[in-house]
């Protein structure tokens, strides 16, 4: 039976994301999440230039490209769906950038211990791998003093979500205590978790936290069509969404 | 001289006003325990395993009201010294030391500016007091002063999650502030004090700007046999068990 994540993807990429790729690439600035909020406000990155960088869940691989054109030696894209890295190839052809792709799930990744300076994760293995098993696969990935850098929904708006597949409201929804494994109804496995418990994995995985960016909508952010489970209006007055930013110790 | 900060003089007769309804009558009590207990829904500090062994330490709690916390502290083997903005807090936390035969200094100030001198400290510590009634961008930078290398910082406040869900009266199920609310809140009641509850991402960019590493954000989940407590009943049990009302952070200052 094909894994519930790969199947979801397969279908999303057909219906989305393929014919949406060549445009992602295409761009120079590198923006984050459902409200495209500039890197160059939220300076969430460390600087890529001749660094490894390892993109865990990267889809098409968007983000991989836009990193490689700030001047990082390597990227290697991994991702479970071949559908996804179907599309990230013939990408990486037509821009001719030169990343690597490696089909694996974020929570168990082919590739040599310590061989990357940065890893990250934007709605990849930060909301479909276990994190109890992919930040420790990060933290083998990662040389000393790499940083690992990812963007998940907020713990916010998974509480205020409601069962069904409708947009967040201003009640809590659910219990905090117990979260950490949805499925949501016509798509795949996610996982999530409260602010503490990331922090204590983070740190019993070696990583120091440098920051958590947790992202207002623009005053100008109109709801996305497709991404209609929050909108604009909620994503002003609370975050929707939130970036990691953790180094792992020397 | 520059005149301190209105907060500074809200939340004194805040306290004072506090002082004289519940929190001397309620001091012997405390001073009495035995056990240390974090407030909320009383959880039992041998439970929760935050503070380690304290004994040889010396600490400084940052609002520390009538100091039995700070007495519970002495009791373990620490050298505490309690700070305190109001001075009726600390008539009664004196009042309480010589009855208790502990002894150890009270110091009034606001914790946004100790007269102390730096790096006298191994343990900062505040229940519900600097780390919720003091400016943080003020308090944790003094609380870094305070701390030799490698000391650390531990603190207790309402969570970000109940503060959202605060109403008028008391936390409900439904996000009753904007996220924009959280910094600065001084609309609680008319005799309410000013608090501060910035976020968990804005809470650790203050910590890091001031030299700390962050080691724990604990959430606490009230015990399943907790009650409401009779005082501070604007947070039920029942919401305690669902959702953190308490969190504890740990950090540390870089050695």
């Amino acid at each position: 039976m094909t894994h519930p994540n790969i199947e979801a993807w397969t279908r999303e990429n057909a219906e989305r994301y393929d014919a949406r790729a060549e445009a992602a690439w295409a761009k120079d600035e590198i923006d984050w999440g459902v409200w495209r909020v500039p890197e160059s406000e939220l300076h969430a990155l460390p600087d890529v230039a001749d660094k490894d960088v390892v993109e865990l869940g990267c889809g098409t691989a968007y983000f991989g490209a836009w990193l490689k054109k700030r001047g990082a030696a390597r990227v290697v894209g991994v991702d479970p769906t071949p559908a996804q890295l179907a599309t990230a190839r013939r990408c990486n052809e037509k821009f001719d950038l030169g990343l690597e792709f490696v089909e694996a799930f974020g929570e168990e990744v082919p590739l040599p211990d310590g061989s990357f300076d940065v890893a990250v994760s934007e709605y990849g293995a930060s909301i479909w791998a276990d994190p109890y098993r992919w930040i420790p696969e990060a933290a083998r990935l990662l040389r000393p003093g790499g940083e690992l850098v990812f963007l998940r929904n907020s713990t916010l708006v998974i509480l205020c979500s409601p069962e069904e597949d409708v947009a967040a409201t201003e009640m809590l929804e659910r219990p905090q205590f117990g979260m950490f494994r949805f499925q949501w109804p016509d798509s795949g496995v996610e996982y999530h978790l409260a602010h503490g418990d990331w922090i204590r994995l983070l740190r019993a995985n070696g990583f120091e936290i440098l920051d958590l960016i947790e992202i207002q909508a623009p005053a100008d952010a109109e709801t996305h069509r497709r991404s209609d489970y929050v909108t604009a209006d909620w994503a002003r007055k609370w975050p929707a969404e939130e970036i990691w930013r953790a180094r792992l110790s020397t | 001289m520059a005149s301190p900060p209105q907060h500074v003089e809200v939340n004194r007769a805040h306290w004072t006003r506090n002082n004289a309804e519940f929190t001397d009558a309620e001091a012997e009590d405390k001073w009495a325990g035995e056990e240390i207990v974090w407030g909320g829904f009383g959880w039992l500090e041998s439970e929760l395993r935050i503070l380690g062994d304290v004994s040889g330490l010396d600490v400084v709690e940052l609002g520390c009201g009538t100091a039995y916390f700070s007495a519970w502290l002495a009791r373990q083997g620490a050298r505490p010294v309690g700070v305190d903005v109001t001075p009726a807090q600390l008539d009664t936390a004196r009042r309480m030391q010589e009855r208790h035969g502990l002894d150890f200094p009270l110091i009034e100030a606001s914790a946004e500016d100790v007269p102390l001198p730096d790096a006298s400290f191994d343990l900062a510590h505040s229940e519900f007091g600097a780390s919720i009634w003091c400016d943080p961008e003020k308090w944790i930078p003094e609380a870094a002063r305070l701390l030799r290398p490698g000391g650390r910082l531990v603190f207790a406040r309402g969570s970000t999650l109940q503060e959202l869900c605060f109403g008028e009266e008391r936390v409900t199920e439904r996000l009753e502030h904007d996220w924009s609310d959280l910094g600065r809140m001084d609309f609680r009641s008319e005799d309410g004090g000013i608090e501060f509850h910035p976020p968990v991402g804005v809470m650790l960019g203050v910590l890091r700007r001031s030299g700390f590493e962050l080691l724990e954000l604990r959430e606490l989940l009230a015990p399943a046999a907790a009650q409401t407590h009779p005082r501070y009943d604007f947070v039920t049990a029942d919401w305690g068990r669902r959702w953190p009302s308490v969190e504890i952070w740990v950090a540390r200052k870089h050695a």
